[in-house]
Formats: C-alpha cells, structure tokens, sequence
C-alpha cells in the first residue's frame, strides 16, 4: 500500500516523535509513506472561516500534487484531515466552485481533478489494514495499561463532510487502542475540544479546558492517547504551564501501536514527549 | 451611523435598514443560509466548550444579533475569534442553523471590514510568506535529520502566495 503522505506544519516542526512513530509504524504493517514535493500547509481551519475561495486553493493545491503522484493522502492532523477532505469534498460535488477554484490554480499550472481520497492515518489503518491484519502483527501487547482516547474534533465532524465513524459515539480510535491489548477506558467529557485553536486568542481558556480533561483522565486511565498534533500539545503544554502539573503522559497513537508491533522505545521518538512517557514500559510482557 | 457606545441605552437593540443589509450580506455566505431559522433555543450554548468557560462567548446571542444584523456588536472584541470551530453547535442544532458557521460567515464579514484578530493576521501572512504556519528552518531540518528525518516537503512559496494574492485575500489581510 502507497499514500501521499501528508504531515502539517505542527507535526513537521514540533512534533517529530509522533512523525518518527508514524513513519515506523507504517513500514512495520507494510504501508509506504511517500512524501509529497513542494506541498504546503494544508491552509488551516483559520483560512477557510477567512476566505471560502483561498482556503480551497490552498488546500486543492496540495490535493494536486497527490493527484500528480497518484496517490490518496495519509494525513496525521485532524486539522489538515478536516480542511483537506472539506476542500476535497466541495470540489468534486460543485462544478461551479471548482471551476473557479481552478481558474486560480491555473495561475500557478495546476488542475483539481478530484482522484484522490483523503483520509487520517488511524482510518487508513482501521479501514485499509484492518483490525485483524494489526492483530496479528500485535507481539508484544499492553496488558493492563489503561488508555484514555482523545479523538479530537476534526477527525470526526462535521459529520456530514467527514462521512466517517459516529461523531457522538465513535469506536475507531477506541478500537485501536485494544488492539494494542491496552484497554480504552470511558471517561467523562471524553469528546470534548481541547479547544487549541484559540490559543493564540485567550490561551487561559485553552489551557484550562486541557488540565481539566488531563485530571479527568488521570483518576481513569495511565495515559491520554491522542491522533492529532494540536491536541496533543494543548495537553501536554497545559502541563507544563501548571503549577502543579498531574504528569499524565500524553502519547501519540502510533507510538502506542509501535510499542504492541514490537519496535523499540527508543525508536518510537518518546524522548520528544516532555512528559516522561516511559511507565509504558511497565506494562510491555516480554 | 451612531456607533453601539454611542446609545443611551447599550441594550437597546432597533433593525434598521442597515442592519437588514448586513443581515443579508451574512445570509449569502454558504453555510449561514439557514440563520433565520433559528429559534433560539441554546442548544448551541448549552453545549459549547468556550462559551462554558467565557462568559463573553454566547453561541446563542450571537445567532440573535445576527439576525438582527446587529454589526458592531459582532464585530467588536474577541466575540468572532473564539470560537474554537469544534462543531459541535454544527451537529446539535435542531434547526441546523450551525452558529460555527454564522461564525465563520462573520470573520469573512470582518476580514472585509479590515478587521482581523493578530494571531490570525500572523498566521495568514506566515502561510503566505513561508508555506507553513510555523517556520521550519536549516536549524530545523538539521535536527529533523538528527532524528532519521527526511528534510520536510519545501513547499513552493511563489505559488501559495500568488494563490493568496489572486482571490485578493492577502491584500485583506495585510490591510487588516
């Protein structure tokens, strides 16, 4: 299996261990992640509430250098997910808007022709893998380890452009978890935004949305569990801003599946989690 | 026009003619279509994440003053700015009036206002600039190569900025 990979600004610059445990992960199951040249941002959620047109060209420009490749893209940002599959979605249902779209992307020699799907490396691996198939490659499960699942908005919703899971009872990344022989825990407010993207307007809301579910988490779970780079760093960061901080250790999904393949954790870029992550290792069987 | 601060009383709320225009230019955005349905139930409150923790943030007032075409009122201060876009106003409403995007139709408003949060304006002209929201530089790619990291896709500049700059949405933002 071949995928435009397609990793978002926050993943690229900051967080690289959930890059390395996602490029890990894919080769372990067999899954080749080729990147795509001369990609961008994928234009944020922030251009498309700014400007319906611009945020279509941006995102469509890099739906077309998959296209070129001939490739579907793998995504590891619920943000970039929404926006992309948004775009994606809009341009192939109105011939209208793409064809003004495309009078923009002309400007710079490129065409949507709307080939490619897009979809987010946990729905690559639920429905291109399969539970089973990671089952079977599953040598060293997490016997015991509580996991808290934080889906994240955009993975989900809107339901009716994402088209994918049940935005009020979702099971995939649920389901993933337990594969892993961890077990995902239910826990109050489970679904609720870390709301990251007003950080940059009232970051006091953010990171006090963030602790609350950190401590939440806490009395349920050992880990929070998390499929998108802004939740992941809202979460982490909250605890680091805190006077006294709960010290959950927040974990990228792959990371946690890396451990359950058998690859190591010195390969999987734990040391890029700022809070020590390393009580995994106490609930790996050898 | 007499601005919001300028009235005797600052509840006071009266439609005129103007308001009826601004309401119009919020209903012609897609996906705000649906604002006169709203029978202001607060579900969109209720539920809201931000509105929870910020008293200034009402999903539900904000429906109300749109319909009222009430535009100062919207525009002033943060009120556009915090949403987090969760959708889940979007998902809930039982008229699917989805004030995340009466929201979202309003900063397209204030953007041709010439106004624009500064956290948003950087990060536009970031995009712009450099391709990404976040620089990533030689030191950067260094570290990335530290890791076993491929170098990130360099993404070819003159072609977002030229994208940004044909819809004339940078020069928007840039006078924002």
């Amino acid at each position: 299996m071949r995928y435009a990979f397609f990793a978002g600004c926050t993943t690229l610059a900051r967080l690289w261990g959930y890059e390395i445990a996602t490029r890990k992960v894919a080769e372990r199951l067999g899954v080749e992640l080729l990147d795509m040249s001369g990609s961008s941002c994928c234009g944020t959620t922030y251009l498309e509430t700014l400007d319906h047109k611009t945020g279509l060209a941006v995102a469509a420009r890099n739906i077309c250098i998959a296209e070129e490749m001939g490739l579907d893209i793998v995504t590891v940002c619920n943000g970039c997910t929404e926006v992309l599959t948004k775009a994606n979605k809009e341009l192939r249902e109105d011939p209208g808007l793409r064809a003004d779209v495309n009078e923009v992307l002309a400007e710079v020699g490129k065409e949507f022709r709307g080939t490619v799907e897009v979809k987010h490396f946990v729905r690559m691996l639920k429905d291109d893998i399969g539970l089973e198939k990671i089952q079977a490659e599953v040598s060293r499960p997490l016997k015991g380890l509580r996991v808290g699942a934080h889906y994240g908005c955009h993975m989900l919703k809107p339901s009716d452009v994402m088209l994918y899971d049940d935005p009020e009872v979702p099971t995939t990344l649920d389901e993933l978890v337990d594969v892993t022989g961890a077990e995902s825990i239910p826990y109050p407010n489970k679904l609720e935004c870390c709301t990251g993207p007003i950080m940059g307007v009232r970051e006091d809301v953010t990171w006090s949305v963030g602790l609350e579910k950190v401590e939440t988490v806490k009395k349920y779970a050992d880990v929070l569990v998390t499929a998108c780079p802004f939740c992941y760093l809202t979460y982490e960061r909250c605890q680091l801003m805190a006077d006294e901080s709960p010290e959950v250790p927040i974990v990228h999904y792959p990371q946690l599946l890396g451990l359950a393949l058998g690859l190591d954790y010195n390969e999987l870029g734990f040391d890029g989690n700022k809070i020590d992550a390393s009580r995994l290792l106490d609930f790996m069987e050898v | 026009m007499r601005g919001v601060s300028e009235l005797t009383d600052e509840k006071e709320i009266r439609i005129r003619p103007e308001n009826v225009e601004f309401r119009r230019r919020i209903m012609e955005i897609p996906g705000a279509e649906r604002l006169m349905l709203c029978y202001q139930c607060g579900s969109c409150t209720a539920d809201c994440p931000v509105a929870m923790r910020v008293d200034e943030f009402r999903p539900r007032r904000i429906a109300r003053l749109a319909a009222y075409g009430q535009k100062e009122r919207l525009l002033e201060g943060d009120t556009v700015w915090l949403c987090a876009g969760c959708y889940t106003c979007y998902e809930r409403c039982p008229e699917q009036v989805r004030v995340s995007e009466i929201v979202s139709a309003l900063r397209k408003l204030a953007l041709k206002e010439g106004i624009i949060h500064p956290t948003y304006k950087a990060l536009m002209k970031s995009l712009a600039e450099i391709g990404y929201i976040y620089e990533i530089d030689d030191f950067q790619n260094e570290m990335r190569e530290d890791e076993d990291l491929p170098p990130a896709p360099e993404p070819d500049t003159d072609e977002v900025e030229k994208i940004m700059r044909e819809t004339g949405f940078l020069d928007l933002v840039e006078g924002g």
